[in-house]
Parts: structure tokens; C-alpha cells; sequence
């Protein structure tokens, strides 16, 4: 197509789009948005989003945050000097020392798997990937043909 | 407090608008009630501002659109590869289903027509029918687009000329040919 053509067809298109009139709305979306709406304001306060709260409640919420966060800062000022502290961090070591349990548990996991790739050799583990990749893909083929044959046809 | 009559006279007054806008990007009805739907929930948590706004018929616009390009990129990167490998539409644009006539435009009248042309770019495939809507209907630059859509300029272009020229095609428009040196 010649340069002056692609721009007539443009004005042409321009022309035929910008007479297009608006659709009209089905009538059954004012009642459903008006329903949506009724449904929502039914909903209690401390349901909603911060955002939707009354404003006396937003403003308290507010100060009760912000004195809990000075209350959190001052505590972390002189908790550390107490006997409290003491007790607490030694208490806090006996509840994860299950940690080192579970950290052993996964390097004897990951030196079996070392072990395992060096005996069945590089060829069977790829084998093993591309048939979950396969079978993944197969699953993502057969949601979209799923979706394309009875969703998209509505 | 909003009072939901005049929220509902607000509706009533841009819904037609919201509607059009979502029926185009999406081409499909349902989907566009949902958007509409969508829109004038956002709009009632706003409407202390939008109430005696004379730019509230933008903001919805901007919302619907914006609305429906999200729902447009959500369902694309899911299932875009795999529809293109089974149906390959993107590139093929259906046949037109228009009648015989060599020239549509006398065979027509108005109202036909622009149904005519509604159907054909409900018709497009996405690809082309979105860039063309934002450019001939929302009047976005290329470069908006580009941005709007995460797309190169380059291939904001092309998708327009194969837009309109599918479209020309459908609607059996004639160019002319010693017009071409304009």
C-alpha cells in the first residue's frame, strides 16, 4: 500500500468509527450496580477497608497506632536492660533450637539428592523435567481449549 | 452521605457511555456488564467528587478503560499461547458475514450500517481491535497506547494498519486510487 493510501485509510476508518452512536447499557446494570451497592452498605465498619471507615474512627484508629508505636519503641529501649529480657531471649533459644533439627533434616535431604544425581545420572533427571514441563503444558492446552470451547462462546 | 437517587440519575446519565467503551474493548457482553458494573462501584466510593465534576464523564472513561485493558492483559497472558497454537486468531481475522453486495454502502442504510460496523470490529481480533479503539474512539496518541499497552510504537502501527485494513476489508470500503499522492 502507497504512503498517501495508508493516510486516506486512515481518515477513512476515522470517519466510519467516530459516527458510531453509544451502545445503550443493558437496563439490567443500573439494578445490579444499585444491588451491589445496597449489599455493601450492610456490611458492619469492621468489615470494610480502612479507607470506608467513619471518619471519628480512622482518626482513633490512628492515635491508638500511634501510641502503640511509641509503647513498642519505648519498650525496646528498656526491655533489653531487665532480668525480663534475659529470661525471654533464653527462652526464645529453647523454642528454636528446633530449627537446627529441621536445618540438618534438609542438608541430609540435599546431600542424598546430590548423591542420587551423581548415581542415576544427568540424562534421567532431564527426562523426568521435560515430562513435568509436558505435563504441565498439557494441562495449560487443556484449560484453554476447556475456556475457549464453553466460556468464550457466551 | 451519597443519596442513591443521585447516584442512580449520575448513572443513567454516563452508563450508555461506560458501556460502549467496555462493549468495544472487550467485545463481549458479558464481560462488558461486569466493567460497567465495576466502574460505578468505584464511581459511588467517589462520587462526593465526581457528583458536580464536570470531568467525571472522563474519570469513567479512564476507568473503564483502564478496567478493561487489565482484564484484557490478565486473560491474554494466561491463555495467549495456547490460543494462538490451537485457534490462531490473532493474526487471521474471521470472515466477514456481510452480504454479497458490491457496495455495501448503498445496500445500507444508516442504522444498518453502523451496525455493520460495530459487528466488524467486535469481529477484529483483540490485537488489532484494542489499538484501534483507543486511537479512533479514545483518542490516544500512539506513544499512549504504546505505554498503555506495553507495546513497542513499531508495533502499536502495525496492529493499527492491519486494524483498519481488516475493518476496510469487512466493510468492503473502496480506496481511491489517485488519491494515493495526497
Amino acid at each position: 500500500m502507497k504512503p498517501g493510501q495508508e493516510t486516506q485509510l486512515e481518515k477513512l476508518i476515522q470517519r466510519e468509527l467516530k459516527t458510531l452512536p453509544e451502545l445503550p447499557a443493558p437496563a439490567t446494570v443500573a439494578d445490579q450496580v444499585m444491588a451491589a451497592i445496597a449489599r455493601r452498605a450492610q456490611i458492619p465498619w469492621y468489615h470494610r477497608s480502612w479507607a470506608e471507615w467513619p471518619g471519628a474512627l480512622q482518626a482513633m484508629s490512628l492515635v491508638v497506632m500511634l501510641v502503640l508505636f511509641a509503647g513498642l519503641c519505648l519498650a525496646g529501649a528498656h526491655v533489653p536492660q531487665t532480668r525480663l529480657a534475659g529470661d525471654a531471649a533464653h527462652q526464645a533459644n529453647r523454642w528454636f533450637a528446633g530449627l537446627d533439627v529441621i536445618g540438618n533434616t534438609l542438608k541430609v535431604l540435599a546431600d542424598s539428592a546430590g548423591l542420587a544425581f551423581h548415581q542415576l545420572g544427568s540424562g534421567l533427571l532431564v527426562a523426568v523435567a521435560v515430562a513435568a514441563g509436558v505435563g504441565y503444558a498439557l494441562c495449560l492446552g487443556l484449560g484453554t481449549l476447556y475456556c475457549r470451547t464453553v466460556f468464550l462462546k457466551r | 452521605m451519597t443519596n442513591p437517587q443521585q447516584f442512580e440519575t449520575f448513572m443513567q446519565n454516563y452508563q450508555n457511555m461506560v458501556f460502549s467503551t467496555a462493549m468495544r474493548l472487550l467485545a463481549k457482553q458479558v464481560e462488558a456488564e461486569d466493567v460497567t458494573q465495576e466502574v460505578f462501584l468505584k464511581a459511588y466510593a467517589n462520587f462526593a467528587q465526581l457528583q458536580d465534576n464536570p470531568s467525571a464523564g472522563g474519570w469513567l472513561k479512564t476507568v473503564a478503560t483502564n478496567l478493561c485493558l487489565n482484564h484484557l492483559s490478565r486473560y491474554r497472558s494466561r491463555w495467549s499461547f495456547f490460543s494462538e497454537l490451537f485457534g490462531g486468531t490473532e493474526d487471521e481475522p474471521a470472515q466477514p458475514e456481510f452480504p454479497a453486495a458490491d457496495n455495501i454502502e448503498e445496500a445500507l442504510n444508516q442504522s444498518d450500517r453502523r451496525e455493520a460496523v460495530e459487528r466488524a470490529l467486535q469481529e477484529l481480533p483483540a490485537a488489532q481491535r484494542v489499538p484501534l479503539v483507543l486511537h479512533h474512539l479514545e483518542d490516544l496518541g500512539y506513544e499512549e497506547i504504546a505505554a498503555k499497552l506495553g507495546i513497542s510504537l513499531g508495533k502499536v502501527k502495525t496492529d493499527l494498519f492491519r486494524g483498519r485494513e481488516a475493518l476496510r476489508r469487512k466493510l468492503r470500503l473502496k480506496l481511491d486510487p489517485e488519491d494515493s499522492l495526497n
